[in-house]
Formats: C-alpha cells, structure tokens, sequence
C-alpha cells in the first residue's frame, strides 16, 4: 500500500494523538524534567484538536492505507525582535520504529517545510531534546543548525 | 596428540565429579538450592540432592586450594633443559614469530588456549558479587573444558570499571589466546561486549550464557520438533524471557531457517511488537530487544504470555525463577503436542509435572534430575575443541548450528523419545563428534587458519579428548590427584 503524506483527517485524531504522546515519551528517555502527565492522552487529543481548527498551525500525517505511522506538527510564530519576522516552528515529529530509516523522516520534514513556506514562514526552526542525539543529526544533516540552547535546573 | 608447548593448564591439583559430569548446572543448583533453603521455601519444589554439594564444595575447594593449574607438557630431563625451553635456546623461537606472528600458533600453546574471563556483574542466579566470587566458576568452567573438551582454560574474573575497559582488557589478551570464553556478564552489557570483540578480534570470541544456551536449546528443539512431526519453518515458537539466552536463542532460530514471523517474543513487560509502548525506550536502551520487537510477531499479537502460547507449538522459557512462574491454563492454549522447554536453574519457570497436566508432550528443563536436561556442558567443550583444532578466527553462528545438528542427531542415533531428547553429560562420545562438525563448519565459512579432512578432524578431536582422561586417570593413579579426604 502506497504510503501518503498529507494533513490529517479529523478520524485519525485518536491515531495522531497516540503518537503524539509516545513523542513525548521518548523525549523523557532524555531528560526527567521531561516527565509525561498522567493524562497526557486526553490532553494530546486537545492539543491535535486544537492545531486541526487553527490557521496558522499545521498537522500532517503518514499514513499506509488507513494506518497512520508518522504525524508532524508545527506552527507559525512570529518573532518581535529578529529579522527574518515568520519562523514555521516543528514542535512534535514521529514516526513508528517500524516505518524508520525509509526516508520517510525526510519527506515528511520537505513536505513540512513546504507547507510552513506558504503558509508565510521564512524559516524553519524544530525543538529537539539536547540529548537526543539521532534527532540533532537528523537536523545537522539536513542543514539546520543549532540556535539557542535551552538550560534546566531545580530552582 | 600436538605437545609443542612447555606448560598447559591442566587438572594437576583437582578432582573431577563422578561420571564427568561436573556441570556448570551442578554449580547452579547447589548454590541455589542453599539460598531456597535459606528463604524457607517448601522444599519439596526441589528435589532433594542425595549428597550435600554445597558442604562438599565448600570443603572440596578448601582441600584443593582451587580446581585447576598450570601443569608441563615438556620433560626436563636435566637443568640443561632450560637453556632450550628458555633462554638462550628459547630466543630463536621468539624471532620466528617475530617474522611470522602466526608461528606462535605453531611454537606455543596458544593453538589450544583460552581465557575464561567475567566480570563478575551476573554469577549464577546470585548476581553481582564481584570477580573474586566469580573466581570458583570460572575455575568449574575451567575444569570442564580441560576434562570435556581437552582445552587448557584459564580461569580470568577481572575487576574492571566500565564496559569499555573490559573490552579492551579482553582484547588486548589476543596475542596468548587461541580463544574466549565470556561468562556471567549482566544483559545488556553482554550483547555488547561479545558483539563488539567479535568484530574486532582474530580469535574466537564466545558467550555461553548467549551462545552456549541458545545452541542447546537449537538442538532439543530439532529432536522436540522431529518428534511431533514438525519442522523449524512453520512451527510457531514462543521465546518467554528476553535475556542472554533468548535474545541469542532467536536469532540462532531464525538463522537455523525459523520464519522471524512465527516466532513471539515475551518479556516481564509483556509480548514484543513494534508498537510497544515501551519501543523507543528499547531503541535507546536495548537494541537487540528492540530489533526483536520490530522483526518478529508478523500477526502482532499483543498482551501477556497466554496470549503469545495460543496455537504456539513451542514454548521456550528462560526467564527466570519458578516454580509457578508459568501455569498449566498457560500451557492448555498451545496447540496439540506441545513442546515446552523451562531452563530457569534450580528451579524451572514451571515444574514438568505441572506442564504434563497443561498438556505438555515434550518437556524439557535446566536440570539434571528430570529428564531431558538442556545443559551447556553439552556443546562449550566441544565448540571450542573444534574451532581450536582448525585454528578457527571465530565461532559463526552456523558453526553453531552444525553443533546443535550433531548433538541431535547423537540423540536421535540413540533413539529420542519424550523423555531423551538431547544426550546426557556421561556420553562424552558426542564431544569429538559436534567438535568435529564445528571444525569442517569453519573451514567451509572460511574462517580456519588450518585445513582439515573430516576424518582429521575427528582424529585431532578424539585424540585431544582422550589425551585429557588419560591425564586424569594417570594423575589419580599415582597419587598426585588426591581422592577428597570424607
């Protein structure tokens, strides 16, 4: 079955959302102060909602038939000091074990990248533990480069 | 009978068990039968040993002073003798292998030495307790490969920091081995360590607890299989426990030509898919369970074991201590003449009685007291004989299928019913032969640094073995190996 990349249908909230938690999830193998809520699934099922009704942010799915294997969120932000003004912000990015290493990772951040350019974004920034060294090669690789460094500690 | 080294590792100062059979299993349950004893647990769950084995160990050791040592293989006929097996005489070995480095598998005794080397993080069932109480099973081990399969073994627990250090503390051990054995490392860790010094070393490289267990298993299964008129492709096997044992026992099945799809997988957490919760915990932690987790289960059954074992043909358990770890309601879901293997020491993840009344055809456990005993005894000695006779640069896992075939097909010559699937440790017919199987296995995988005919390696196989009991048996008749005072 021929694997699709394109928004996601308001039936596969419940697919996006699951794997929008085990995101959050694996970022918690990196770092405590990254501890997932009890309830995050209701929340992400929000959260999904949410970016589906809104303009400016984007919600887009890997699917094979009707199995979604990869979902993608991201928004635009507009920022009040810098030039360039529109930066398209990927916030959450996963794809099941199973689907990796078939550049689907790739299609999926160029068909973002796309999508986030017509929606006005003049550059493309994604948040990424510090630790979690596969996805800051998957970023360097494709010519991003680190921006700011974001530091945590117990007040 | 090859002689031309000066010392070899022998069995000069020790005692082997009645029968040969001084089994690492043995070990295992003395040890073990202490602690259940110490817990109060009822003790019918274990059969009684007829001899106290910890006393007798504990007293044994004590007398002996240790189980093996450093014995010569040359005479010294005079004083005179020195100036050829040292120096001045010895240097002009020394600058022939300076020459050709592969000389000193021809000048020395490197051709048939190994280290046992552990670091002490997984003894037995008992834990971390060090390499200083790792020692006295390394030294077990040791003797056995002496007795079973006429290698010289040396006893080597090492106290090291990390796994880097042991890594290359068991690298840099290359130029005096001819091979090694790794023992009693925890999991992950051991995948690691045998994986990496695999690759980079010239010499065998062996984890029993991995490789040792998952050949066994591999050949109980083939007679288990045969039996019930199945073959490997197509049967469904259930592999409950995702250690050593198991991570390697899978993929020694699949490369034995088991369909990676019909095989479920199970761990304390539960059935392995690719959709697990836990999978990218695996990626990052685990990755031979978590490639396990993406390759097998093609139905992608999920939830616990009962779920896995319905319509499974084979179940095999290494996950940890019963008796009741598994149930026969359990065991009532597997399909019609079952096979089911428990190889949790001393006690089995379920006992065979329990499984028989699950419906349970072939049962088979760690221990030496049931029938049909899945014991690594059964193949360490004679891998290593083999891959020792040809020289071989590594143990692949297809030399390790030769062996498990062999070590079958011993049994089935015999003639295998449900109650013998794999041959017992007194045949010690069946080393030679599985030794010999494993050396023309790595002449055929191009990894032998020396060529032989199957009848030659049987000869040097035979030959070396024997050579062994003969030194018992001539030790012991004159006095120099003491029978133990009562």
């Amino acid at each position: 079955m021929p694997m699709q990349i394109r928004h996601a249908k308001k039936e596969e909230l419940a697919a996006a959302a699951d794997l929008i938690v085990r995101t959050k999830r694996l970022n918690n193998e990196f770092d405590p102060l990254f501890a997932v809520v009890g309830d995050a699934k209701p929340r992400a099922e929000r959260y999904v909602l949410n970016t589906m009704a809104a303009p400016d942010k984007l919600l887009l799915v890997a699917a094979e038939g009707s199995k979604v294997v990869g979902v993608l969120r991201a928004e635009i932000r507009e920022r009040t000091f810098y030039e360039p003004h529109m930066e398209g912000f990927i916030s959450d990015f996963y794809i099941l074990p199973e689907f990796r290493r078939k550049a689907l990772g790739n299609e999926m951040l160029e068909h973002a990248s796309a999508e986030l350019k017509k929606m006005g974004a003049e550059f493309i920034v994604a948040d990424v533990p510090a630790q979690n060294e596969i996805a800051n090669r998957f970023y360097v690789k494709r010519g991003f480069r680190a921006l700011t460094s974001l530091f945590g500690r117990a007040p | 009978m090859k002689s031309s080294h000066v010392v070899s590792v022998g069995v000069t100062n020790a005692q082997s068990c009645p029968g040969g059979g001084a089994s690492r299993r043995l070990l295992h349950e003395q040890v073990e039968r202490a602690q259940i004893a110490g817990k109060g647990r009822d003790s019918s769950l274990v059969k009684r040993p007829k001899e106290d084995f910890s006393r007798k160990a504990l007293a044994y050791s004590k007398f002996y002073g240790g189980k093996v040592g450093f014995s010569p293989k040359v005479p010294v006929r005079s004083l005179d003798d020195f100036s050829i097996w040292y120096t001045p005489g010895v240097a002009a070995v020394s600058k022939a292998i300076e020459a050709n480095p592969e000389l000193s598998f021809e000048y020395t005794g490197r051709w048939n030495t190994i280290a046992v080397v552990s670091d002490g993080t997984r003894v037995l069932g008992l834990g971390n307790i060090g390499p200083e109480g790792a020692l006295p099973v390394m030294e077990g081990k040791a003797l056995i490969y002496n007795y079973l399969g006429g290698v010289n073994a040396i006893p080597l627990p090492v106290k090291v920091g990390s796994q880097e250090e042991l890594i290359s503390f068991v690298r840099a051990l290359e130029p005096s081995l001819g091979g090694v054995n790794l023992e009693d490392i925890e999991s992950p860790k051991c995948f690691e360590v045998l994986d990496r010094l695999r690759s980079e070393m010239n010499i065998p490289v062996w984890h029993d607890d991995q490789q040792g267990t998952a050949g066994v298993t591999l050949a109980a299964l083939y007679n288990a299989l045969e039996l019930t008129g199945r073959k490997l492709r197509g049967s469904k096997v259930v592999l409950f426990g995702a250690g050593a044992a198991n991570v390697a026992a899978e993929r020694l099945l699949v490369k034995a030509g088991a369909d990676p799809k019909d095989l479920i997988v199970v761990d304390s957490k539960g059935i392995l898919h690719p959709e697990r919760e836990d999978i990218d915990q695996l990626m990052l932690k685990n990755k031979w369970k978590y490639e396990i987790a993406i390759h097998t289960n093609g139905d992608r059954v999920t939830g616990e074991l009962k779920d896995a074992l319905k319509g499974a043909d084979a179940l095999v358990a290494a996950a940890g201590q019963g008796p009741e770890m598994i149930k026969p309601d359990q065991i009532a879901v597997m399909n019609r003449r079952a096979i089911t293997f428990f190889l949790a020491n001393p006690v089995p993840e379920m006992l065979p009685d329990a499984a028989r009344a699950g419906g349970a055809e072939i049962i088979a456990t760690g221990r030496s007291d049931y029938p049909n005993q899945v014991n690594n005894s059964l193949l360490f000695p004679a891998i290593f004989r083999g891959a020792l006779d040809v020289r071989a640069k590594t143990i692949t896992d297809s030399m390790v299928i030769e062996a498990a075939k062999e070590l079958a097909a011993f049994a089935r010559d015999k003639g295998i019913s449900d109650r013998y699937i794999l041959p017992t440790m007194v045949q010690w017919e069946v080393f030679p032969r599985i030794a010999a199987k494993v050396g023309q296995a790595a002449i055929r995988e191009r990894v032998a640094r020396k060529r032989l005919s199957a009848a030659g390696s049987l000869d040097a196989a035979m030959s070396m073995i024997e050579h062994s009991r003969k030194v018992m048996r001539t030790l012991r008749r004159s006095g120099v190996i003491l029978d133990p005072p009562e």
